[in-house]
């Protein structure tokens, strides 16, 4: 069980999308954090066999998956970003027509969409429609889609994105779930999603996997340190100019900065344990800024 | 498999709204159209009308008294009667009663009446409703069939009306004006006339309805955004499209023929049959029709013609929905396709109108095709429009279900990048 990606490149009229990525992949969870426009999705899409690459080859077990065709896509599950449905189809309908769609015949797709709603835990709204389900029962809807053929290789694109921190939660306890015996690929740009379940992280940022590893591996290889230190509230905004600072605590006659950097920023300043989220702000710091000013990887709560 | 992809299909069809607001829409069609089919009149002995089924059953009683070879003996009946029902006092009268109690007396061979109206007009293009009403029987001679090619003859002769035809066309529709059996055989046919002067609107409105119906069935997958799902799946590139092909297709059959059907039901259940073996030109509507079918060939040519016209629409609906990925591009397509005619209508050209004869709308009402001069000359071959019709459509549609498959196959590799 081995999905293997050799130098592939996606080109949209010049721009690359995902640029020369290689990379070897076994059974495990795998993590791929990056922010949004890194080449994510693009690198996903390419994997179901929906997006071509421009150059370089993606194998499994050494076929080429575009040549490999439907016998590939049997063994493929996705959930995309974008997941749509039928409205008007109830939640059983939806997953017996996508059981049809993915080769399965009707007496085993009855017993395994009845398996996986239990899973899930939507049985109990398997006869209510798709359009009236809430969008965390939309998105556990999804994963049961995305697993009805038990896929060796299961895709998910942001699969946690505007879900509530309880739904959040639960879903990522479902992926671990699912995830024994095969190679599940979780793409997204919230930290805590792939810090809990993930067994390797690639952190990808402008079409490149510019890193990639365990968690522990990851921490070890941050090439700077992490520091806290208190300071008066008139200066926050020059330790903002100088340093990376993954957050901004508001504390009495001053702040509390959480400040990465490879030298001591202040006498007073104490060194602090590194998290992924502090990784993830060296390598996408200003990318997440811009992106937006709130991102769950660099919380600056002033 | 590919069987519950087609059912699943066709649900995702019929769940949505507009599904459920197309099947509301075909039944309001279906009861209005054999309202007006059943909306038929009886005039009583005393001037007073009765409608409906009853009045189909009188007319019948009537009509079938009269059914037979229309040959000069029975010919010199109806002008005998008519003339003895003329010379009554009612019908020297000019009220609005006197009228119909007059009616009343000959309505029983007023379809013959008619036929006499035609058997010796002056003129192919000419008519006199009161024709008949200045026959003797001393007048109905043996030859009155051979009026019908000679009045074709001299028309086509004409310097007007005749260039529109090569001499080869000419020669082919005098030959088959030729080749009508006669004599001809006449029944109570009013069901089945009845029954024809609608399906044209049926046949429109439903193909219609069921392009509207099959418009989102390809573009629905990326209006929804479930594309992504849909050609990730192992069937997602070739027996799911099949399936919507298929799906399509049977909502056509199903759809066409179930309400054709109960249209057909409804109105010969109610007004009868009788009549299915006559042949049309013993009707004054089919009289100068160029193809020699009797009333149920006629039908069967209508339905059929509809089946095609309907199944052709909705292939190419969805094809566009294929191609544009956008339903209401999709949707329309039949109603350019079907208004293109009244469009160019005013245009005065010979070439024009035989282009116009052979566009797929023809084949929703065939009922008024079967009546017109629509002939090519291919070659050195002519060819009347109904065998083009059903050949050009017929190979349209086979042509299109697998260019629907290649192109949906193909459409989810359009550029995006995430």
């Amino acid at each position: 069980m081995e999905l293997t990606m050799q130098d592939i490149t996606k080109e949209f009229q010049g721009f690359h999308a995902v640029d020369g990525v290689s990379c070897h992949m076994g059974k495990g969870v795998y993590g791929l954090l990056g922010v949004n426009g890194a080449g994510k999705t693009t690198l996903m899409r390419m994997l179901c066999t929906l997006l071509r690459p421009t150059s370089g080859a993606i194998l499994w077990d050494g076929q080429d998956i575009f040549r490999m065709g439907e016998a590939y896509r049997r063994i493929l599950g996705y959930l995309p970003q974008e997941f749509g449905y039928y409205p008007d189809f109830t939640v059983w309908d939806y997953l017996l027509y996508i059981s049809a769609i993915k080769g399965l015949r009707p007496a085993a797709a009855k017993k395994r969409a009845e398996q996986l709603l239990k899973q899930v835990g939507m049985w109990k709204q398997k006869d209510r429609k798709m359009k009236k389900l809430s969008g965390g029962m939309k998105r556990r809807v999804g994963v049961a889609q995305a697993v009805l053929n038990d896929p060796q290789i299961l895709i998910l694109d942001e699969p946690t994105a505007g879900l509530d921190p309880g739904e959040r939660i639960r879903f990522r306890n479902l992926i671990s779930e699912l995830a024994e015996e095969r190679l599940v690929l979780l793409s997204t740009h919230i930290v805590s999603d792939i810090e809990y379940i993930a067994n390797e992280i690639l952190l990808m940022k402008d079409g490149l996997i510019v890193q990639e590893g365990t968690l522990e591996e990851l921490l070890a290889a941050m090439p700077q340190q992490v520091w806290r230190c208190r300071v008066p509230r008139e200066q926050v905004g020059e330790y903002l100019k100088r340093y990376k600072v993954a957050n901004v605590k508001t504390a009495l006659q001053g702040a509390e900065l959480r400040i990465l950097s490879s030298q001591r920023p202040a006498r007073a300043a104490e060194s602090a344990e590194v998290t992924l989220e502090d990784v993830f702000l060296y390598h996408f710091g200003e990318k997440s800024e811009e992106e937006n000013g709130n991102s769950e990887g660099a919380d600056t709560n002033i | 498999m590919e069987k519950t992809i087609i059912w699943y299909e066709i649900k995702k069809v019929f769940s949505q709204r507009g599904g459920k607001i197309a099947l509301f829409l075909l039944a309001g069609l279906l009861a209005l159209c054999s309202y007006f089919a059943l909306d038929i009149s009886y005039v009583n002995p005393d001037g007073s009308k009765l409608y409906g089924v009853e009045a189909a059953r009188r007319l019948r009683e009537e009509k079938r008294a009269w059914a037979g070879e229309v040959d000069a003996e029975t010919l010199r009946r109806v002008v005998e009667e008519n003339n003895r029902i003329l010379s009554m006092p009612e019908a020297q009268g000019d009220t609005v009663l006197e009228s119909e109690i007059t009616y009343s007396r000959r309505q029983g061979f007023d379809d013959l009446r008619d036929l006499l109206n035609e058997f010796y007009a002056k003129g192919f293009r000419e008519y006199d409703y009161y024709l008949a009403d200045h026959l003797s029987p001393d007048q109905v001679t043996e030859d009155f069939y051979e009026n019908r090619v000679k009045l074709l003859r001299e028309w086509l002769a004409d310097e007007d009306s005749g260039t529109d035809f090569t001499e080869k066309e000419k020669a082919y529709l005098v030959e088959h004006y030729e080749d009508l059996d006669i004599p001809l055989r006449y029944d109570y046919a009013d069901g089945w006339g009845r029954l024809m002067e609608y399906m044209p609107s049926i046949c429109m409105v439903t193909a219609y309805i069921l392009a509207y119906l099959v418009a989102s069935m390809f573009s629905c997958e990326y209006g929804l955004k479930a594309d992504s799902v849909f050609f990730s799946s192992a069937y997602g590139r070739n027996r799911a499209i099949r399936g919507k092909i298929a799906a399509g297709a049977a909502i056509v059959t199903l759809v066409y023929w179930g309400i054709v059907l109960l249209y057909t039901g409804v109105v010969l259940g109610c007004l009868g049959a009788d009549g299915a073996d006559c042949q049309i030109q013993a009707y004054f509507a089919g009289w100068k029709s160029l193809y020699h079918l009797t009333n149920l060939q006629e039908y069967l040519l209508v339905a059929a013609g509809g089946y095609i016209g309907s199944l052709f629409f909705s292939l190419l609906t969805m094809y566009v929905s294929a191609r544009t990925k956008n339903a209401v591009a999709a949707v329309m397509v039949p109603i350019f396709l079907t208004f293109l005619p009244s469009f160019l209508g005013g245009i005065q050209a010979s070439l024009l109108d035989r282009v116009m004869g052979l566009l797929p709308d023809r084949l929703l009402d065939l009922h008024l095709e079967v009546r017109l001069f629509h002939i090519y000359q291919i070659g050195g071959t002519v060819v009347s429009a109904l065998p083009l019709l059903f050949g050009i459509y017929l190979t349209l549609s086979a042509l299109l279900a697998p260019e629907i498959y290649r192109v949906y196959g193909g459409s989810f590799r359009r550029n995006r990048a995430g």
